[in-house]
This record gives C-alpha cells, sequence and structure tokens, in this order.
C-alpha cells in the first residue's frame, strides 16, 4: 500500500509528538512534581505511530505500562493526558490514575495497564464484542517481551484462534523486561516463534522502520476485518530511558543508547527517507518538529497550572455499578 | 584461497532472522523456529566431528542462535562424538545484515575450508558477496527458497568435511553459480543469486515482495518450472537451467493490460496473476539499464534498493557467482573411494581364506 504525502506528515507528528511528549516528561519527573512512576516509550515510537494508523473508530486497543505513545497515537488528547500525569481534575481520569491507567474509551482506548501481560486478555474481549456485534472494529493489544512470557498472553494467544478474533498482538520487545534481557528470559528467543503454536502466523518487523511495520501492520488489521483472523507480530525496537524514570539502568551497556541515538533512531531514519525521496520538504518535518515542542510546551503549562482533584471525590468513579 | 588448500576448519553461518519475514502473514510461508536451527547446527557438529574438522567458526548473534549453541556446548556431545571447538568470532554484532559480511569475511580471512549456510535466499546472497571461492554448503531453513536446498543437516556436514579436510577434492564436486549485478549509477552495487525485480512501490518497507501490482521488470538467472517464487514466473513461461549460459528478462505489466498472464506460486500458498509484455534473453555480461524512474529493487524477492528519478541503474549477468557444492556428488564419490568404510583386516583375511 502507497503512503500519501498527508499519510507521511501524519506518521511524523504522531512520532514527534509522542518524542516531545516522553522527552518533557523525563525533564519533568526529575523535579519531583509528578506523582507515581512513568515508563517512557521514547525510541519506540515507529511501533504505536506505525500500527495505530491503520485503526480507526470502530477500533480498540489495549496498552501496557509504557502507554503514552500508544495513547497518543490512538487520538488520546496531548492536555488531558499530560494533565492527568500531574494528577490534576482536568486529566483524562480526572487525575486519579496517573500514568499507568491513562484510558479513553471515547477513543476505543481501553487503558494503559500496571499488569504485566494484562492487555491482551482485554483486547480478546474487545475483539469478541466487535465480532459479536458486528461492528468491523479489531481490537490490538501492545504488551513487551517480558509479558510475551505471562500466563495470560499465552491464554488469550489461544482463546484468539479458538474463537477467531479480529485481534492483533504486538510485542514490542525492547530487549528488556525491567532489567532482565529477553535473550536470557525468552525461551525460543523471537518471541513470534510462539505464534505457531497457537496455529496463528507470527512475524518480526524491525522496530526501527516505520515503513516496515506500516506494512505489516496493515495486512495484520486487513487479516482481523476481512478475515476475523488474529496476527502475532514482535517488533524489535529499543528503549531509550530506563524500566521507569529513575532506572539507573546498570545492565546495559556503556553506549549502547548513545549508538541507538545515533544509528537507529526511527525519526531520523524516517526524515532521511522521506526527504531523500524528494516526497517530504525538510521544512516542512521542521514545522512540524515546532509545532509539537509549543503543544507539549503547552500542554505542561496547563497541566501545572490546574486544580488538583477535591478530597471530595476520592470515592467517585472507583466502582461503577451494572 | 583455493579450493585444494586445505584446512581443518569451516565456518557455519546460520541467518537468526530467517524465516520470520511478513510472508507468514500475507502468505503461508512456513516457521522455521530458532531450536530447530540450532538442532541442525548440532547436526553438523557430530558430522564435522566424526570427519577430524577441528574448528568451527560462527556468527554471534543478537537474537539467539549463538546463546543456544553455547548452551549446548555446556554439556558434553553425546557418548561416541566428538564435536569440533567453536568459536564465535571477535566481532560487533549490530543485529542487521551488515553482521553477516562482517561474518564471512573474518571466515575468509582465517582460511575456513568452507561455509556451511543456514537459511533463504537471502542469506546466500549475503554470504555470496563475501565469499569469493570458498565453497558454500547451502542448506534451507524453510519452503520458500530456491537457491539453497531442504537436506538432512548431518549429510551437509559430511559434505562439508569431506571437502574442508582434502579427503574430496573441491573442484570436483562443487559448481560456479551466476550472478545478477545491479550497477547504482555507474557503480557496482549488489547483487542477486536468482532474481532482481524492480516494483514501482517506494519503500523497501517489510522486504518481501509478494503483491502483483507494482511490478515492472524481472531479470532472472535461472528459473525452474518447479520453482517457488518470482523465478517461478519465468520458470512457467521459458524455463533456464541453473547450469544454462544466458538467463531471462521480462517487462511485467497489469494483468488486464498484458497480452500474456501467467498465475505464479509467488510464496508458498500464494498465486497471483502476473501480466508479462515482453521475454528476453539474458546474455552474460550485456547491461540492460531499468525503464523505471523511481521505485525499489529486490534481490532475491526481498526489497532492498530504493531509487529516485536521479538515479541510473542497469542489471548484468555474470558467471561470477559463489561456488557451491554439490552434496549428492560428494558423498557419491566418497562411496567410490571408501572414504567412509573401515575394514576389519583380521575378518577381511578370515573371508580371504575361506573363499
Amino acid at each position: 500500500m502507497q503512503l500519501s504525502k498527508d499519510d507521511l506528515l501524519r506518521a511524523y507528528r504522531i512520532m514527534k509528538t509522542v518524542r516531545e511528549f516522553e522527552e518533557r516528561l523525563h525533564v519533568e519527573f526529575a523535579t519531583g512534581e509528578i506523582p507515581g512512576f512513568v515508563h517512557l516509550y521514547a525510541g519506540e515510537e515507529a511501533s504505536a505511530a506505525g500500527f495505530c494508523m491503520h485503526l480507526d473508530g470502530r477500533d480498540k486497543i489495549a496498552s501496557n505500562h509504557r502507554g503514552h505513545g500508544h495513547s497518543i497515537a490512538k487520538g488520546c488528547d496531548v492536555h488531558a493526558m499530560m494533565a492527568e500525569i500531574y494528577g490534576r481534575e482536568t486529566g483524562l481520569c480526572a487525575g486519579k490514575g496517573g500514568s499507568m491507567h491513562i484510558a479513553d474509551l471515547s477513543m476505543g482506548m481501553m487503558g494503559a495497564n500496571g499488569i504485566v501481560g494484562g492487555g491482551p486478555p482485554l483486547a480478546c474481549g474487545a475483539a469478541l464484542a466487535a465480532k459479536k456485534l458486528g461492528t468491523g472494529g479489531v481490537a490490538l493489544a501492545f504488551f513487551g517481551d517480558g509479558a510475551s512470557n505471562q500466563g495470560t498472553v499465552m491464554e488469550s494467544l489461544n482463546l484468539a484462534t479458538v474463537w477467531n478474533l479480529p485481534c492483533i498482538f504486538v510485542v514490542e520487545n525492547n530487549g528488556y523486561a525491567e532489567a532482565t534481557s529477553s535473550k536470557y528470559s525468552v525461551s525460543c528467543d523471537d518471541a513470534a516463534d510462539r505464534a505457531g503454536a497457537f496455529n496463528m502466523p507470527g512475524v518480526v518487523v524491525d522496530g526501527h522502520d516505520f515503513f516496515a511495520i506500516h506494512e505489516a501492520g496493515g495486512e495484520a488489521v486487513r487479516r482481523a476485518r476481512e478475515d476475523s483472523a488474529p496476527t502475532l507480530i514482535e517488533v524489535k525496537t529499543n528503549r531509550y530511558y530506563g524500566h521507569f524514570e529513575g532506572d539507573a539502568q546498570t545492565y546495559r551497556g556503556k553506549d549502547e543508547v548513545k549508538n541507538l541515538r545515533a544509528n537507529r533512531d526511527c525519526l531520523d531514519l524516517f526524515r532521511a527517507r522521506v526527504t531523500s525521496a524528494d516526497l517530504v520538504e525538510d521544512a516542512e518535518l521542521d514545522a512540524i518538529d515546532g509545532e509539537a515542542g509549543d503543544l507539549i510546551e503547552d500542554a505542561v503549562i496547563k497541566a501545572k497550572a490546574a486544580s488538583r482533584p477535591a478530597a471530595s471525590e476520592l470515592l467517585t468513579d472507583v466502582y461503577i455499578s451494572y | 584461497m583455493s579450493l585444494d588448500d586445505h584446512t581443518p576448519s569451516v565456518g557455519i553461518l546460520a541467518n537468526p532472522a530467517a524465516g520470520r519475514d511478513i510472508r507468514r502473514l500475507v502468505a503461508q510461508a512456513s516457521v522455521f523456529p530458532i531450536a530447530e536451527k540450532r538442532n541442525m547446527i548440532t547436526r553438523l557438529f557430530t558430522s564435522l566431528g566424526a570427519l577430524g574438522v577441528a574448528t568451527v567458526y560462527m556468527m554471534p548473534d543478537e537474537i539467539g542462535i549463538a546463546n543456544r549453541i553455547r548452551h549446548a556446548l555446556e554439556t558434553p556431545p553425546p557418548a561416541g562424538q566428538t564435536w569440533p571447538e567453536v568459536v564465535f568470532l571477535d566481532m560487533v554484532v549490530e543485529g542487521s545484515a551488515a553482521d553477516t559480511l562482517v561474518a564471512v569475511e573474518m571466515m575468509a580471512a582465517l582460511g575456513v575450508g568452507g561455509i556451511i549456510v543456514l537459511g533463504g535466499d537471502g542469506t546466500h546472497r549475503l554470504v555470496a558477496s563475501r565469499a569469493g571461492d570458498i565453497p558454500l554448503t547451502a542448506l534451507s531453513t524453510g519452503t520458500n527458497n530456491v537457491f539453497p536446498a531442504m537436506r538432512e543437516a548431518t549429510i551437509a556436514g559430511l559434505a562439508a568435511g569431506l571437502v574442508a579436510t582434502g579427503q574430496v577434492p573441491g573442484a570436483e564436486v562443487s559448481e560456479r553459480n551466476k550472478a545478477l549485478r545491479i550497477d547504482v549509477n555507474g557503480v557496482a552495487s549488489d547483487l542477486a543469486l536468482i532474481d532482481l525485480c524492480t516494483s514501482t512501490a517506494l519503500w523497501v518497507g517489510s522486504r518481501a515482495l509478494w503483491r502483483a501490482d507494482g511490478l515492472d521488470q524481472l531479470f532472472l538467472s535461472f528459473a525452474e518450472a518447479d520453482a517457488i517464487g518470482l523465478s517461478s514466473i519465468g520458470g512457467i513461461i521459458r524455463p533456464v537451467a541453473r547450469g544454462a549460459k544466458g538467463g531471462l528478462w521480462l517487462n511485467l505489466a497489469e494483468p488486464q493490460a498484458a497480452p500474456m498472464v501467467v498465475t505464479a506460486p509467488l510464496a508458498p500458498g500464494l498465486m497471483v496473476d502476473i501480466g508479462i509484455e515482453a521475454v528476453n534473453d539474458l546474455r552474460p555480461g550485456e547491461a540492460v539499464p531499468l525503464r523505471a524512474a523511481r521505485g525499489v529493487v529486490a534481490l532475491d524477492g526481498e526489497r532492498e534498493i530504493e531509487f529516485s528519478p536521479t538515479d541510473k541503474l542497469a542489471v548484468r549477468l555474470e558467471w561470477d557467482g559463489p561456488l557451491t557444492l554439490d552434496i549428492s556428488k560428494v558423498m557419491a564419490y566418497a562411496a567410490e573411494q571408501g572414504l567412509l568404510t573401515r575394514v576389519d583386516e583380521t575378518s577381511r583375511h578370515a573371508n580371504q581364506q575361506g573363499e
């Protein structure tokens, strides 16, 4: 499938917005003003953009603890996300969820998730609902290499095949489950190898290459939407920061991140290719850079200025009566 | 290094990424797990060790084959077996195709008597670009390949070991292959072993080429009638043997606008209508310019080179591809010479007396 110029600019805008969001959080978290934990997605942006560009209002995603990129790519409001992370009443969850519980059902974003391997069962449920209701929607679960070892993920892969669910399982293998290398902890090395055991296709794509992800993602979404059939895709990617902000990362090589930023950065690679092909001008991308920076600056200012939830709100939104 | 300079060492190059691409999603290509590659390699150790190959050089990798082999080496080989010493090359692993190129160059510098390749057409293409005259034992890890064959690793190891140890003369059991060379702006850029195809797709993307739309020109070094992949297009129309002097080049078109249409198996489980505009002989040494102004060049089925209107590209067929061992020939030679036979002199003497 050929990407139009509008598609290319949209892809860059998503990736750049995520990058600016995460780089800024890295700085802001160090000030101590942000409550709870944050897990940054910088370095992995091509994955969120490459998949979510194929999704529409009918579709749902389930995310994980590293969910900011997924949320932005699925269309969550950046101001409300930032306010949520700051714990303000203007946040997506009224400031009571924080980074690891960002959710916006109106955008099909079923939530970041603090439970490792918690997303795939939710995606199966959403896919089953879409199938039963005949909406034409699909569900996509983003999870990591650590989660790929969890029983919940195995059960979800099994269920998705048994029920022919329109579901896509995306393993974002960034090399480490917290501090444990996937080379040590994933028995089959490529998590995609597990797909065969559940009778579904499993492929590996380069997580630094937006075009590779976008193409494989398009085929997986088509297969889910048209054939109601599940797919597992493993994205080989890297994160630029620690498992969480404050992680000393003693388990990583000395220049590992420096080399990744210099040679494998998904935004740099994207820019080089679209400009050398004369499809997009550098100036157009520069303009997006500026707009993304301004957007995040404004989001931080507004988040800091917003009020915290009132004490009287403590027990609202906690339980739902059916 | 010539075929007759024998050293008791062999290189094994197993592509950890082979068998994972998008053809598992868009077609029904087989999945070849790393665990099975590891098993194949240990079977190679068994036969290489049995023939006296002292050292095996291997490429380290990020994904897991090297890790699995190190794990296998932590316990002694099965009773009665002697495995060669396994040395992992001292190189920086980038996790890309460049690793294969570096590893092959290092193996060549170490004077290996052969390289056993586990992978698909793409892996063999990379190895061929750096192997020079080192004979390759080509093993397929999947059903989606033309250049390497699906062979039992134990037998392939025997063949490679017999040649590497000098028991079978390499020159008698190896074959030179053709190569399709691509020149970009007058500079030799890369090669394909079987097929080189241009497409109007703009991006390398997920690499594999499986859609008919946008295919523009196809160059084939050989085209067997029972092939899978792009070369099946030529194989259906005008088969060309692997050892035939020349090749083919075809101009392709949309099926509805073409004078001829073939339904070709472009990947396992995938039959696609391809429009044929023209079929031409490709003579060795002749440079054929590409007609598309913008697009991608796929080498052995994988998109590799993006080009724009400022680039000038041409394709040549040359007889300077890699040397490959004919495993059947090696084993037949060994049988004829009794190289794998041991005769008990006492019982032979007794038998002769009884006659």
